[in-house]
């Protein structure tokens, strides 16, 4: 293990809200990648990603006053500043746009049967790849594009209570793969 | 509450993950307060996550530290300031230590932050404690709700049986028989009610004693000069449904041993009275 420097949560939290550089420094070495994975599963574009990290990290910095530890752990707010703003990100008018463009060039690879790295192979993505279909286009709904339960049944036209049902029974399955 | 139940229903990682709606969130807030094992439970997953999170990162292009650095460059506060200033007041004798000379307006404004801060934690303190104290006045509203709710309730099936009653006893094909206390029990009252459709036999105990333990009132059809048993009394509110006697002359209420007698204890006559 090598020597750096280490932080309590706690710490890391109140230096932040001192607004402390080197504070933020260590935040950021120690979390940047794992944000930049989850927002990389959820634009697939890595030019898009890193702009979206950017902006996540801004706001974590200007808005750390408003985390609060009693409701869960600083990563996880983090985590869920990253989803959001991914999300934000695919819904561009912007973004949109060149998104189709990639489809159509990303379907020529695969009819020249190219192997392209793509963002289903990383973080939590590839272990949703795990899980059985009917559960995975919940997750893949839900999470990684942000839509409601609600407009999930509306779409696949299934129940709202199935909906609920198989997406925590899928959540549940996910965390034992994360624990794998 | 079934804490594991809860743990087990898959709302933790809902939560963690940022699907859970508002009120679900509030739900597991609050109850994270009251169960230290779903509390455990949230963090465990938090846990699960940020280390699979931080073991299968890629990382993001080199750049972009500085990049995000140099937005925020005026937004950093240094904290050598602080730093600088006690270590030299450390180094030098007490005797010498200066004044450290504040002008007048950060003096002001550290006097001001000072008092604010106590007001603000003596307004914590009392927010809290309204906090507190609503949270009970409510539960005790809440309480209280339940209960005339459920009064509520009875009175309605009470109502409701009275009505049903009354019906029955304005039904032009019911004979009423009335039943005066026997000699020696005059205060005694009680009245049948005949369907002269269905032969169906009511009672209405209007006046009667309250049984002794281990007694019942039991009423007696007089059919052909011979007594036939015609139901005991439960208690029931209004009209109690008794057996279906299709003919008698008479009927009477004799006090027995619970469950009713074979043929009634006469001593213990307490009305009767003639059909017509």
């Amino acid at each position: 293990m090598e020597q750096v420097l280490q932080y309590s949560e706690s710490e890391l939290v109140l230096l932040l809200s001192q607004r402390n550089e080197t504070a933020f420094s260590y935040l950021y070495d120690h979390y940047s990648g794992a944000l930049y994975t989850s927002i990389l599963t959820i634009v697939g574009d890595q030019e898009a990603a890193a702009d979206t990290l950017q902006e996540v990290f801004i706001k974590i910095f200007r808005q750390i006053d408003s985390y609060d530890s009693s409701k869960g752990r600083l990563y996880t707010w983090m985590l869920n500043i990253a989803r959001n703003a991914a999300i934000d990100t695919t819904r561009s008018k912007g973004f949109q746009k060149t998104k189709q463009n990639q489809e159509l060039s990303e379907n020529v690879y695969d009819l020249a049967g190219s192997s392209e790295i793509k963002s289903d192979d990383i973080g939590l993505r590839k272990l949703v790849h795990g899980l059985r279909p009917e559960w995975r286009v919940l997750v893949e709904l839900s999470y990684f594009e942000g839509y409601t339960q609600d407009e999930i049944a509306k779409m696949l036209d299934i129940p709202l209570g199935t909906v609920k049902t198989r997406l925590r029974a899928a959540l549940k399955e996910l965390h034992k793969l994360i624990k794998e | 509450m079934n804490t594991q139940e809860y743990i087990q229903s898959g709302i933790i990682e809902s939560y963690v993950l940022g699907m859970a709606s508002s009120a679900e969130a509030a739900e597991l807030e609050q109850l994270c307060l009251q169960y230290p094992e779903i509390k455990q439970a949230l963090t465990n997953f938090e846990l699960a996550l940020e280390a699979n999170a931080l073991t299968n990162a890629v990382a993001p292009p080199p750049k972009l530290k500085n990049q995000i650095f140099t937005a925020l460059q005026s937004e950093f506060i240094a904290e050598e300031n602080s730093t600088v200033q006690n270590k030299e007041a450390f180094s030098t004798p007490l005797q010498e230590v200066p004044v450290i000379k504040m002008n007048q307006p950060s003096r002001f404004l550290a006097a001001a932050s000072i008092v604010l801060l106590v007001i603000s934690g003596g307004m914590n303190i009392y927010f809290y404690s309204k906090f507190k104290e609503t949270t009970q006045q409510y539960q005790a509203l809440v309480l209280e709700k339940n209960t005339l709710q459920a009064n509520n309730q009875i009175m309605q099936t009470k109502s409701l049986d009275m009505y049903n009653s009354m019906q029955m006893m304005t039904d032009p094909n019911m004979q009423k028989v009335s039943m005066p206390g026997i000699p020696g029990k005059e205060s005694n009252y009680a009245t049948v009610f005949w369907d002269m459709k269905s032969k169906d036999v009511y009672i209405l105990p209007n006046k009667l004693p309250q049984p002794a333990s281990g007694k019942q009132y039991q009423l007696w059809a007089i059919v052909d000069g011979k007594p036939v048993d015609a139901g005991v009394l439960s208690d029931c509110a209004g009209l109690c449904k008794m057996k279906n006697i299709p003919a008698a002359s008479m009927f009477a209420i004799t006090l027995e041993k619970s469950g009713g007698s074979e043929t009634p204890t006469l001593s213990e006559m307490y009305v009767a009275g003639k059909v017509g």
